[in-house]
């Protein structure tokens, strides 16, 4: 990075800022968003800042794309390792997106929504219900705990035990 | 390949490829002959672990490096070996193998015995792999396959859970990938042994610490870290509860290892320790007690692993032979037994009321919770206890204003975690609340042999604790030590240091 014009200068600063924007516009609409499909969306734009920023870091002045073959030995190349690298994630991001949508499919089949809010109200109720328990704060468990009955004192399992035995003789 | 043969070093690729190998092809081989389909994943499994273990024997006492497909180290992939890639790769196959999903869910079992290799595979090379791209490739495998396996229900319920879990991921992903181009931007190369080299001058500075921070949140998701943690509970609540044990005991701890092996190799300043100091405390104090809130069995156990998984980083971010021997007494201790308690709450899942008298209709699960239990908490003569002993005597050492404050919280959240599980103690032996409570079903047979196993095996450790700790200092002695990395995967670093 020594003999840097003006231009390619500028050029690096523009591609960077964007990379970082791009990071950062994906993250807070991950965060902020109350839709699934914006929240994929937003990842998307995410993915593509990081693998923007993935490749700049490979980036040289004035040096050409890295295939053999299309051009004199003694050109620049740029770094062909994050090109590599930017494939691969490209192409793991494109998986991870389609599991994704596709299991958004199934959430709004069964429940016809794709709201965060509802669908984790949904998501509580599902888990308390397939628990076997109250949902929290609803009349049958308020807040808080109800206390355990006392263990039974020996003497008196014992009691119950023999009366029981002699119950069933007579 | 049956039989005794000769183990070389080369042989320690296998347990990567050969149940990649055996998920691809699972499916051609169910077209033809289904029953041997079936038994191709145990088959690899065991196999995997055969050659592990032999791996240990042969080579246990020194590390080796092995350069894939034969590209010298720089540029291309190295897998490192030592003892502690040993442990925790042989752990792969053994737990996958133990909590071998059957009978859970009516998934098509091939499909899910393919997702279960997978897991398996990238997670052994997640344990083994010295190359932080390819560190990157095999943990997206791992939560690409572990999506797949939270699904297995196909509830509405796994469903939200799962796409809430694989955004958070993907976020996490993004960030660690972001890292990873900062890295690559600072030290122009991703082997971990040359990035160790190059670190004292390229990453042991504040510029350093954003990269660090960067691969420890995107890592800490599967670690369960503290901020990050929050698909945990529901996706422990919402999947097989075999598959919420393999992700809580073991790929939860493969993350850990990766995160640690960064920390040893190349952000050893001391921006990077106390940054995993604060989230692993926060992450216990906070884990504990959501943990004592929880009212169902699950959910209970979630948050309590994400309580010790954060006394894990507390214990790494010691640093030193003294940190590394913490965090992997911790690791060890926690690997077994929340595997050995999903493995009884495979059948006890549900809310906690309905466990109330269960010790009459099981008294060796109730007694076998009550041990794992006081461990947990750190009841003397148990593993759990020299474990958190190491952790606090290493806190009170360091006696920064930062690590007292962590010691604080430590012992404020093991009083917390004692409170919640000795209320869960104190349910299994109480009097049933009248008939109305059905009798709970006792665990299958194999999860029930997982738990006392894992029972026996804690026992043993606290009658001969003192060779263990031995062996765990060996163990925790290889692996901080960053000179032998080096050494190992360039034999002939004197002339390759002035490289850049």
């Amino acid at each position: 990075m020594s003999a840097m014009g003006p231009d390619s200068l500028s050029f690096v600063v523009v591609m960077y800022v964007g990379a970082f924007g791009l990071l950062v516009i994906g993250a807070i609409g991950m965060v902020m968003s109350n839709h699934l499909f914006r929240m994929v969306l937003a990842l998307v734009i995410a993915e593509a800042g990081a693998n923007l920023l993935l490749v700049l870091s490979g980036w040289r002045d004035g040096a050409l794309a890295p295939i053999l073959g299309t051009h004199a030995a003694d050109v620049p190349m740029v770094d062909p390792v994050p090109q590599v690298l930017v494939l691969t994630a490209i192409v793991i991001g494109v998986g991870v997106q389609a599991l994704a949508v596709s299991v958004l499919l199934k959430i709004h089949r069964i429940y016809g929504t794709l709201d965060v809010r509802a669908l984790r109200r949904h998501l509580e109720l599902d888990i308390c219900r397939d628990a076997g328990m109250a949902p929290e704060g609803s009349r049958e468990a308020p807040a808080g705990e109800r206390p355990l009955p006392p263990p039974i004192p020996v003497a008196d399992a014992l009691r119950t035990a023999a009366t029981d035995q002699t119950g069933a003789t007579s | 390949m049956t039989g005794l043969f000769s183990i070389s070093q080369g042989h320690s690729v296998l347990p990567v490829v050969l149940p990649l190998l055996a998920a691809f092809l699972m499916q051609p081989l169910g077209r033809v002959a289904r029953p041997l389909a079936l038994l191709l994943g145990p088959a690899t499994l065991a196999l995997s672990a055969y050659l592990l273990i032999r791996l240990w024997l042969a080579y246990g006492d020194a590390p080796y490096a092995l350069a894939i497909g034969g590209f010298a180290p720089p540029l291309g992939i190295t897998f490192y070996v030592d003892r502690l890639a040993l442990l925790f790769a042989t752990a792969v196959p053994v737990l996958t193998l133990l909590f071998w999903s059957r009978g859970e869910d009516d998934a098509d079992p091939l499909r899910r015995d393919a997702v279960m290799l997978l897991l398996a595979a990238a997670a052994t090379g997640l344990a083994l792999s010295g190359d932080l791209f390819n560190i990157y490739v095999f943990y997206e495998l791992v939560a690409v396959a572990s999506f797949g396996l939270v699904t297995l229900r196909a509830t509405g319920a796994a469903y939200i859970a799962t796409v809430r879990y694989l955004l958070l991921s993907a976020l996490g992903s993004v960030l660690a990938l972001v890292g990873i181009a900062i890295v690559y931007l600072q030290t122009g190369t991703l082997s971990l042994a040359q990035l160790a080299m190059l670190a004292p001058d390229a990453l042991q500075n504040p510029l350093g610490l954003a990269p660090f921070a960067l691969l420890l949140i995107g890592f800490g998701v599967k670690a369960e870290l503290f901020p990050v943690n929050t698909w945990v509970p529901e996706v422990y609540a919402t999947a097989p509860t075999r598959i919420s044990a393999l992700l809580a005991g073991l790929v939860s701890k493969l993350a850990v290892i990766v995160v640690v092996r960064l920390l040893v190799l190349a952000f050893d300043g001391t921006g990077a320790t106390q940054l995993m100091l604060a989230l692993g405390a926060l992450g216990f104090v906070t884990g504990e007690l959501a943990a004592w809130r929880a009212r169902d069995l699950n959910r209970m156990l979630a948050y309590s692993s994400i309580g010790q998984l954060g006394l894990v980083f507390v214990g790494f971010s010691l640093g030193g032979t003294a940190g590394m021997l913490a965090g992997l007494a911790l690791v060890l201790h926690h690997l077994i037994i929340k595997s050995a308690l999903f493995a009884l709450a495979t059948r006890w899942r549900g809310a906690l009321a309905r466990l109330t008298g269960a010790a009459r209709s099981a008294p060796v699960s109730a007694g076998l919770v009550v041990l794992f239990a006081l461990s947990l908490i750190g009841v003397p003569p148990l593993p759990g206890f020299w474990a958190k002993l190491l952790l606090v005597l290493g806190l009170v050492e360091l006696s920064t204003p930062l690590a007292l404050g962590a010691l604080a919280l430590v012992l404020l959240g093991s009083a917390v975690e004692a409170n919640y599980l000795f209320r869960l103690v104190v349910r299994l032996y109480a009097r049933p609340d009248d008939a109305s409570t059905p009798a709970l079903p006792k665990p299958k047979l194999l999860d029930f042999g997982v738990a006392s196993a894992a029972g026996v095996l804690l026992l043993a450790a606290t009658v001969s604790v003192v060779p263990v700790s031995g062996w765990l200092r060996g163990v925790a002695d290889q692996a901080a030590d960053r000179a032998a990395y080096i050494d190992t995967v360039f034999p002939t670093t004197l002339v390759q240091s002035g490289a850049r």
